[in-house]
């Protein structure tokens, strides 16, 4: 029996640039080694300079390595045909500035082989998806940030791959803006697409990768499930009402009776940008109560 | 493991193209360069007290296919490398190649998007020119009928087969552009080398006549190789045929537009080659 293909298969991947006419290299990927299963949304964080889009540039086949092996579905990198099942949102994208987001999307789609009757259908289904529908007569020159990264995602989307990149898709926009991709990436975990991120704002990815590596200077650091990374599996936290300081040393008293250790009794904080973002005004939605302060999930079911 | 091939698509090459023509027209470069040719065109009928002694129709036609050569390759050379440039600067190259696409359908693209435009310029000023040309012809014709009793002069048809030929080099100097931008890292290194080459494209014959059958064996075979790597543009000159004997051959017209094909197919695929290994 076969064994199931990886999204993404890297083995042994180093890259180096020549700096020099006299040939001196740069090394920025260096024996790299990847396995980005199906259906996962997957994290390559790292410091600038440490090799993430030199890598993603290389899946992507818009880079050859030097040495090792990449795969997209089995399919290996530098191929025209490993592309197909592949949407890709470049660092702070610049796109035809004289077209309407819709003829953007559209001219992608077809790019992509969208044609016929579904072109329509499905250049207005992901516009309406990344929630520009009401700017996609607009010219792209006019949009903000925010909204290019939407555009640039609808553009990834069209064609319906299997796999999507993000490189950096929150670098740049604001609280706000970034909340809204974290959104669309839940979506689109939902929808069983493989998510490809790369970042270094780590709090923003956490919430949404099911693992992530760390690359450093090109090299592999880290690698597993962000549960296994950062969960403390020997430590619990219990939120309660405020407690009096008698009731603290009976519960103090009560646990280490039971060979428990009372470890820290701390205040819990709301995070700053779940403050902001439930105080401040959001696209599509009414208010901005709804994120309340203290959740640890934002909702799902709001329109970006 | 099998996968289905992405065959080779004109489609998309057409697609590029065609954004590559939107591009193009919407640049100020191009409006301004266009107004200046036409402007140039359309003032040759205030100049035909400064004939220098060649008749004022003649006149009016060089002074026409001089704006269109000047304009037409300033315009080749720097809309070719602003449009290619643009495409990397900008890194929408990288949203395009990252895409089911491939190299040479996006080099192709370029180049078919760059030639239409040539091809509206060229089109415009001839089309001008001839316009003046036959409202002048008859002017005169009213004026001195004994000069015209065999009928209009100006064999029309010529006109725009020397424009068809103009174009063509146009193409020509589009993929010699191409092949420089596609292993340049600046626009402008592109821009100073596209007008080199154009320079030596048109003089090369010169150094073919001088150097060519010198004695020394070696500098013969180079002078001859340099000759056949740089196009001779100095053949797409035809206009000076026009209403002399009997005017432009069809053959030799032929010939030269097969030779400007063989060169931007040629040229074209080093342009791929070059833009294939190129890293984004």
């Amino acid at each position: 029996m076969s064994q199931p293909v990886s999204a993404i298969s890297i083995q042994g991947l180093t890259k180096d640039f020549s700096v020099t006419l006299r040939g001196v290299k740069l090394r920025a990927v260096d024996a790299l080694n990847l396995e980005v299963a199906e259906g996962q949304v997957y994290g390559l964080l790292g410091p600038n300079g440490s090799g993430k889009s030199t890598t993603i540039k290389i899946i992507l086949g818009l880079l050859d390595a030097t040495v090792g092996d990449v795969r997209v579905f089995g399919v290996p990198a530098h191929r025209v045909e490993a592309r197909r099942n592949v949407g890709y949102l470049p660092e702070a994208p610049y796109f035809y500035r004289y077209l309407s987001g819709r003829e953007l999307v559209k001219f992608y789609a077809r790019v992509c082989g969208v044609s016929g009757t579904t072109l329509k259908a499905r250049v207005d289904e992901v516009i309406d998806w990344v929630g520009l529908s009401g700017a996609a007569d607009r010219r792209v020159g006019t949009y903000s940030k925010g909204m290019l990264q939407r555009i640039g995602l609808a553009q990834a989307l069209v064609h319906d791959p299997k796999l999507i990149v993000l490189d950096e898709p929150t670098a740049g926009v604001d609280p706000v803006g970034s909340a809204e991709m974290c959104e669309l990436i839940r979506k689109l975990k939902q929808q069983g697409k493989t998510v490809l991120i790369t970042s270094h704002l780590l709090a923003q990815i956490e919430d949404v990768c099911d693992r992530v590596a760390i690359l450093d200077r090109g090299k592999l650091i880290v690698e597993g499930s962000v549960l296994e990374l950062v969960g403390q599996r020997d430590r619990q936290a219990l939120i309660v009402d405020p407690l009096s300081e008698v009731d603290l040393v009976a519960l103090r008293a009560w646990l280490e009776a039971r060979g428990h250790h009372l470890n820290a009794v701390e205040q819990p904080r709301a995070r700053l940008d779940q403050l902001f973002l439930s105080k401040v005004s959001r696209p599509g939605r009414p208010g901005g109560a709804s994120a309340g302060v203290g959740s640890n999930e934002v909702p799902l079911d709001a329109k970006p | 493991m099998s996968v289905a091939s992405v065959p080779f698509s004109f489609s998309r090459l057409s697609l590029i193209a065609g954004n590559t023509f939107l591009e193009a027209v919407r640049q100020k470069l191009f409006n301004f360069l266009l107004l200046l040719a036409v402007g140039l065109v359309a003032s040759a009928q205030f100049f035909r007290e400064f004939n220098f002694g060649s008749s004022e129709l003649k006149f009016i036609a060089d002074f026409g296919f001089g704006a269109l050569i000047f304009f037409g390759s300033a315009l080749t050379i720097a809309t070719t490398a602003q449009l290619f440039f643009s495409e990397i600067e900008n890194r929408t190259a990288l949203t395009l190649l990252a895409k089911p696409l491939w190299r040479a359908e996006f080099v192709f693209g370029k180049f078919l998007g760059v030639f239409a435009v040539i091809g509206v310029f060229c089109a415009l000023t001839i089309g001008l020119m001839m316009a003046l040309l036959w409202h002048r012809e008859g002017q005169l014709m009213e004026m001195r009928p004994e000069d015209f009793a065999n009928g209009r002069l100006i064999a029309y048809g010529d006109l725009l087969v020397v424009g068809v030929l103009q174009w063509l080099k146009f193409g020509v100097l589009t993929a010699i552009v191409l092949l420089i931008a596609s292993f340049s890292n600046t626009n402008l290194f592109t821009v100073v080398t596209g007008f080199f080459v154009l320079v030596i494209c048109h003089l090369q014959y010169l150094a073919r006549d001088a150097w060519g059958n010198v004695d020394n064996p070696l500098v013969g075979l180079v002078v001859r190789a340099l000759g056949f790597i740089f196009p001779n543009f100095q053949l797409f000159n035809l206009a000076d045929q026009v209403g002399q004997g009997a005017g432009v051959s069809p053959v030799v017209a032929l010939q030269v537009a097969g030779y400007a094909v063989a060169y931007i197919a040629v040229i074209g695929g080093l342009a791929v080659y070059s833009f294939r290994n190129r890293e984004i």
